[in-house]
């Protein structure tokens, strides 16, 4: 899975970006510039990331949503995770994962009407 | 003593390959019969422990093993390296300590999310992480509870 796989679409004021099923750190990493990136580029108001197709969120990966969400909010920004599977859910609050600040949403329709968008 | 025996190497050498480790006991999980929830589980615990040894010693690699004891099955992942081991082990299981800069949460969260975990190390020699998931086994607990 290369960097080149994610995508970044803006629609409005709200950048969303799918993050690939399989994502390997360095993927990841670049996730996170590639976003803040396009939020200054586009001078966005919110990211909505979709972890729809997302299996296995494991500490590495949580890590580098989280520092994301604190960094768009810096910019300005809010952030909304969107599309938690159940399993990922029950796996990501066993294995200690504390989101914090981040809003999440069931889909990335319900993401969006979270940021004013519809 | 295990009644049938299915082992399955991965070496751990690269990041590519934590993505690799958890491919294959994605697929080894599913097909011994795990519900989508303990794949997840499995999967995320093998992440953890992959990526320790990628990231503190460098190289390594897991070995898994299938059997099957009586009714139960069980899936069991030994993770070994020759990096640096562990000096404290007891502060290495307590959740949020890091010496690596990460969350902290790699091998108490392991813990949390297999059955059993034994950790076996030696300071300068290496370290030997073993995982067990009993299939069934969380259905017990959920009976329990």
């Amino acid at each position: 899975m290369s960097a080149d796989s994610i995508s970044v679409n803006r629609i409005r004021e709200v950048l969303l970006v799918t993050v690939p099923p399989e994502p390997d750190d360095e993927t990841i990493t670049m996730l996170q510039e590639k976003v803040l990136a396009a939020m200054e580029r586009h001078n966005a108001r919110g990211l909505v990331l979709d972890i729809s197709t997302v299996d296995t969120l494991d500490s590495f990966f949580a890590r580098t949503i989280i520092e994301t969400g604190q960094m768009v909010k810096l910019m300005g920004g809010r952030t909304v995770i969107a599309g938690m599977r159940t399993g990922v859910a029950i796996t990501a609050t066993q294995l200690g994962l504390v989101f914090g600040h981040l809003l999440t949403a069931l889909d990335v329709d319900r993401a969006l009407d979270l940021l004013g968008e519809s | 003593m295990p009644e049938s025996t299915a082992e399955t190497h991965v070496d751990i050498n690269s990041e590519s390959d934590i993505v690799k480790v958890r491919k294959t006991v994605r697929d080894l999980a599913a097909a011994q019969g795990f519900g989508p929830t303990d794949v997840t589980r499995i999967v995320t615990a093998a992440s953890e422990l992959a990526r320790n040894v990628f990231r503190f010693a460098g190289t390594g690699f897991l070995q898994m093993k299938q059997y099957e004891e009586g009714p139960r099955r069980c899936l069991e992942l030994l993770f070994e390296d020759q990096g640096p081991g562990i000096a404290d082990i007891e502060q290495a299981m307590e959740p949020g300590f890091t010496s690596g800069g990460g969350l902290g949460l790699g091998l108490p969260g392991a813990k949390r999310l297999m059955d059993e975990l034994e950790l076996d190390s030696v300071p300068g020699r290496g370290t030997r992480v073993t995982v067990r998931k009993w299939m069934n086994s969380s259905q017990k607990k959920g009976l329990a509870a």
